[in-house]
């Protein structure tokens, strides 16, 4: 057996909160379902998860990366969860070396919580360290003090079994969390929402979930102005079920970075609000040469954070012979239409501009950075007046009849430019489209 | 008499080439020996260009991954795609995706489906400050995710380059960097810059300015007929600098060119 407790940072009155327990075990839920809240700490066993997080060092090297932002203090590991737990309370970290005798009899005698009620006496008698008390015969210990200082004695030796009351992943997440500190700008809280992520995380592995969408609340605290309300809240969401911890917290920066706090906040809410299965990839033997970086999706998904969903597009195709409407964009994450459009097999140029652009003339010769040389044309493009379109209140259909031609300019290549009849006898050049 | 030293030592010189070749050759280091006057060809990790002429003269006979390759045009959104899209092909069988940042005018799929191009496989990303462009293409090199980068970079300073390069070692798609034609003047972490224009009769002339190799000699002329309009071009629009008559100021509303008169030219 391989426990490991982590312990809260408490002082000689004071004892962690609930909901930092409650936290810390959602957290370490990750590694395995037998997690137990002991003592104002959070033990847990990982015998059985020791090779699927890679080895004793890996699995511990990454725990102890891991919980110091979640405000632990000490961790340890030992072979049962009360010297594990005395080992913590004793700063030892390394609890496993050795035989448990050796180790436990130095420590204390503070260290394991049911000696607490008979502290005095026991320190009356001389007793300073675990051993101490060991060395007092059983018979005396068990009339003189109660039951429950030898039980946990023994369960601490490992020479009693130890039951425990496993913590269970909730049906929904939703974590709180008072920020030590009032926070004035709103980058500032990822400090305190990477905290309340882990804790997300580990409750999406246990639940071998990922989540699509969380929110992320905050509340300003009392010394608010009147005006600024009660808090805010940010909703962040993913193309692809994720739980990767660093993905999310860079997702959550990008999105916090545009965001203004009205007063400073005082609490942290996490909320996930979409969640759904997700089917872990198996680790192979060999290193997978396909994907060394994160995918695609991640990172256009991140990039779209940052500049808006609006700026990071994929084309859709749609059937209709009006330039513009030839191709409709929409944010990459959107899923595209199943049936494809059918491609146009007249030519097309390969960049258009966004308006038109009225050409100036020389003689009856459209000009663009010297006169065109039409070379191909007409190709007549008609049609649209069923699209009713509204530019700000004024109501227009899409109606368009041009003339395409194909020109070529002296120094800027072949052009797609369109000729269009105005009112009355007057005609005008366009250029719509380069060919580059 | 400056001449006579000159050809000594140039003999000189060329005696030792060819005894240093002779060498390299014999003693099985012609793997790891590079002479200056070769084209770089050895652990470039390549894809083709696309144009049988342009490998020829490309290090490793193609466009190089990891790392960047600076295109340099006169105008922005002129030949690039025409120069680009063949060597793209192979690239989107594999199912990788295209990714474009910045472009100066808006893609036009319809046209890019003639290239080869999918609407399953092209990224649009509408980044149009400076710094925008840049952190969004570092981003996407640095994941290594993408089947091909092209990023429009007109005011990326030298360091700025450097970092994209030093980057992109780590990148195995083509990292395609368009820039304005100015930039040749300046210095440039890229180890291959290639300058391209459009020709009149259906060409592009590429002239490569920087590659680990020799210096180009001259440039060269690829024949491209972009977008579809190979279908529609008559025999007589094969050659559209043949229509281009020179200008000449109009003599009543009308060229001059054609009945000009044989003592004008004589």
């Amino acid at each position: 057996m391989l426990w490991v407790a982590l312990l809260l940072p408490s002082g000689p009155h004071t004892s962690p909160l609930d909901d930092q327990l409650r936290g810390l075990s959602m957290y370490a839920l990750q590694y395995s379902p037998r997690t137990a809240i002991v003592e104002n700490a959070v033990v847990v066993e990982l015998e059985a998860s020791i090779r699927l997080f890679g080895g004793k060092r890996t699995l511990r090297d990454r725990i102890v990366a891991e919980v110091h932002a979640l405000g632990v203090e000490q961790v340890a590991w030992s072979s049962t969860s009360l010297a594990a737990l005395a080992c913590a309370r004793g700063g030892h970290e390394n609890g496993i070396k050795g035989a448990l005798t050796t180790l436990l009899d130095p420590l204390p005698m503070e260290t394991l919580a049911a000696v607490k009620p008979h502290l005095t006496t026991l320190t009356q008698l001389g007793c300073r360290t675990l051993g101490d008390i060991r060395a007092l015969p059983r018979g005396g210990i068990s009339r003189r003090f109660d039951k429950q200082l030898l039980t946990a004695l023994d369960q601490a030796y490992g020479l009693r079994p130890e039951a425990h009351n496993w913590v269970e992943a909730p049906e929904v997440f939703k974590a709180r969390l008072e920020l030590m500190s009032r926070v004035d700008s709103a980058p500032a809280l990822l400090f305190g929402a990477r905290r309340l992520l882990l804790q997300m995380c580990g409750w999406l592995a246990a639940r071998n979930a990922g989540t699509t969408s969380f929110c992320l609340r905050w509340v300003h605290d009392a010394m608010r102005a009147r005006d600024a309300g009660d808090g805010g809240e940010l909703t962040v969401r993913t193309a692809e079920p994720m739980r990767d911890v660093e993905h999310l917290c860079r997702l959550l920066a990008e999105h916090l970075a545009k965001v203004e706090l009205a007063a400073p906040a005082g609490d942290l809410e996490l909320e996930a609000l979409d969640v759904h299965p997700l089917e872990e990839l198996s680790r192979s033997l060999l290193p997978d040469p396909v994907q060394a970086g994160e995918s695609l999706t991640l990172v256009l998904e991140r990039v779209a954070a940052r500049l808006g969903a609006e700026k990071v597009v994929r084309p859709v195709v749609v059937e209709d012979h009006r330039l513009e409407w030839m191709a409709q964009w929409q944010p990459a994450p959107e899923p595209l239409p199943r049936k494809r459009a059918r491609s146009s097999r007249f030519p097309q140029p390969s960049f258009i501009l966004s308006e038109p652009l009225r050409l100036s003339m020389r003689g009856d010769k459209p000009m663009y950075q010297g006169v065109l040389q039409l070379l191909a044309g007409p190709h007549r493009v008609e049609g649209g007046w069923w699209q009713r379109l509204d530019n700000g209140g004024e109501e227009y259909t899409g109606n368009v009849a041009r003339d395409y031609w194909v020109a070529q300019s002296p120094h800027c290549g072949v052009l797609w430019v369109f000729q269009q009849r105005l009112a009355g006898d007057q005609t005008a050049w366009y250029l719509h489209g380069a060919f580059a | 008499m400056p001449t006579l030293p000159n050809t000594a030592q140039d003999d000189a010189a060329g005696r030792n080439a060819a005894s240093l070749r002779a060498l390299v050759q014999s003693s099985g280091l012609s793997q790891v020996v590079w002479c200056g006057n070769e084209l770089g060809s050895q652990s470039v990790e390549t894809v083709s260009s696309g144009w049988t002429e342009l490998d020829k003269e490309l290090p490793g006979s193609g466009w190089p991954r990891r790392s960047v390759t600076e295109v340099l045009t006169a105008q922005p959104s002129v030949v690039e795609w025409r120069l680009l899209a063949p060597g793209l092909g192979p690239i989107i069988e594999a199912g990788g995706q295209i990714v474009v940042i910045g472009p100066p005018r808006n893609p036009h799929l319809p046209g890019l489906t003639h290239m080869g191009l999918n609407d399953r496989q092209l990224v649009w990303i509408k980044a149009d400050v400076p710094s925008e462009r840049l952190w969004t293409t570092e981003q996407l090199i640095k994941s290594n995710s993408a089947g091909a980068i092209i990023a429009w970079l007109p005011k990326a300073r030298p360091d700025q380059l450097r970092r994209l390069q030093v980057c992109s070692q780590g990148c195995e798609a083509p990292v395609f960097l368009c820039r304005p034609e100015v930039a040749q003047h300046e210095s440039s972490a890229a180890p291959l810059r290639v300058q391209a224009s459009a020709g009149l009769d259906w060409e592009l002339n590429v002239q490569i300015l920087k590659r680990r190799g020799p210096q180009q000699g001259h440039s060269l002329v690829l024949a491209s007929v972009p977008g579809g309009l190979a279908s529609v071009l008559t025999p007589r629009l094969r050659r559209p600098s043949s229509l281009i008559t020179p200008e000449v100021p109009h003599v009543v509303g009308r060229p001059a060119t054609a009945f000009r008169p044989a003592y004008v030219a004589a």
